[in-house]
C-alpha cells in the first residue's frame, strides 16, 4: 500500500521568503492566521490583554524559529501548535499566580456580539431569553479543563476537524473524540436547566 | 429538557465570527516589529561579544592554543603581582573625645612673691655658710 503525497502546503513560497529574511513575508503570514489565532487564544483566556501579549509571544517564536521549520507539517499546523502550547502553558501559570475569577474575565465574552442570533433579532423576548442561554454556555465552556476547552475550540468554534486537532494537539483522532465526548456531557448538563424546547 | 450535542455546536458555532476590531492588525504588526528590533538590540551588545570570542577560538590552530594559554597566565601572573594589596585596618570603635581644658588657676604676682622662701637664713652671706 502506498502512503498519499501529502499536498503541496500553501504556504510554502511566504514561509522560504521569510526563512530568508523577507519581513514583509512573515507579515503576510501573521495577516492570514491571525484571526483564526486570535479566536482560538481568547477563547481560550476570555482577557483581550492576554491575547494580545500571548499573540505577540506566538509570533515572535514562530519568527525566531522559522529555521528549524522543515516543512515537516504545513506552518498552519506549526504555528497553531506553538499557539497550542504557548496558551496552555500561560493558562498554568496563570492559574498558579492567581485563581482568576470568573469576574475578572472580560465582559465583553459574556456579552459577545458575535452570539447575538441575527434570526432572533426581531422577537425580542426569544433574543433575551438566546443571550441568558449563551451567557450560560460561556461560562459552562470556562469551567471545563483547559484540554478539555481547547478541544471545544477548536472544533465547535473553529471548525477544525478531528484529524487537524489531533495532527497540532500530536495525539490520536480517537482521543479527541473522546475528549469532545466528554466537554460535550458536561455543557448539555450545564445547560439542562435553560434550555428552552423553542431554541 | 437537555440540548442536543447539535444544538450546543450550533451556539458555539456563533463565536465563530469573533474577530478584533478594525484597525487591530496594524497596531499589532507595528508592535511587533517594534517589539523585534528592541530584542535584537538588546541582543547585539552580548552576541557580538560572545561571537568576536567564539571566532578567535575558532581561528586558533592546536598549536596556537598553548600559546594562548600562556598568554593568558602569564597575564593573570602580572595582573597578581601588580595588583595593589589592601591594606587591613582595624575597625576600632569610633568615641567622640570630651575633655574640657581648664585654665590654670594664676596666682597673683604678690603670692608668688610670698611663696619664695627669702629669709635671711636661707640667703646666706657671701663667702660663708650658716649650718
Amino acid at each position: 500500500m502506498f502512503r498519499q503525497p501529502r499536498p503541496p502546503d500553501p504556504d510554502q513560497d511566504l514561509v522560504t521568503r521569510a526563512q530568508q529574511g523577507d519581513t514583509r513575508a512573515f507579515d503576510a503570514l501573521i495577516l492570514k492566521y491571525g484571526d483564526k489565532l486570535y479566536g482560538l487564544v481568547y477563547n481560550m483566556t476570555s482577557h483581550k490583554e492576554d491575547t494580545h501579549d500571548l499573540l505577540q509571544e506566538i509570533f515572535s517564536r514562530a519568527y525566531h524559529s522559522l529555521g528549524k521549520f522543515k516543512g515537516n507539517a504545513t506552518f498552519y499546523t506549526w504555528i497553531y501548535q506553538i499557539a497550542v502550547n504557548l496558551t496552555l502553558n500561560f493558562l498554568k501559570k496563570r492559574k498558579r499566580r492567581s485563581s482568576l475569577s470568573l469576574n475578572d474575565m472580560d465582559s465583553s465574552v459574556q456579552q459577545d456580539p458575535a452570539l447575538i442570533d441575527t434570526a432572533h433579532e426581531a422577537n425580542p423576548e426569544k433574543q433575551t431569553n438566546l443571550n441568558e442561554l449563551q451567557l450560560k454556555l460561556n461560562e459552562a465552556v470556562k469551567k471545563l479543563s483547559d484540554p478539555h476547552r481547547m478541544v471545544v475550540t477548536m472544533f465547535d468554534i473553529q471548525g477544525m476537524s478531528h484529524g487537524e486537532i489531533a495532527k497540532v494537539l500530536n495525539t490520536s483522532a480517537g482521543t479527541i473524540r473522546s475528549r469532545l465526548h466528554y466537554a460535550h456531557l458536561q455543557l448539555q448538563s450545564a445547560l439542562q436547566d435553560s434550555w428552552d424546547e423553542r431554541f | 429538557m437537555k440540548p442536543t450535542i447539535e444544538q450546543i455546536g450550533t451556539l458555539l458555532a456563533l463565536k465563530r465570527e469573533e474577530r478584533p476590531e478594525e484597525g487591530y492588525w496594524q497596531d499589532f504588526l507595528c508592535d511587533f516589529h517594534r517589539n523585534q528590533r528592541e530584542e535584537a538590540v538588546r541582543k547585539s551588545g552580548f552576541a557580538n561579544l560572545i561571537g568576536r570570542v567564539s571566532a578567535w577560538f575558532s581561528e586558533m590552530s592546536p598549536s596556537k592554543w598553548a600559546y594562548g594559554v600562556g598568554l593568558a597566565y602569564s597575564a593573570v601572573t602580572i595582573a597578581f603581582v601588580l595588583s595593589p594589596r589592601e591594606v587591613v585596618k582595624e575597625n576600632v570603635p569610633v568615641s567622640p573625645v570630651n575633655y574640657q581644658v581648664v585654665p590654670a588657676p594664676t596666682p597673683s604676682a604678690v603670692e608668688q612673691l610670698n611663696q619664695l622662701d627669702l629669709s635671711p637664713t636661707t640667703q646666706g652671706s657671701i663667702g660663708e655658710q650658716v649650718f
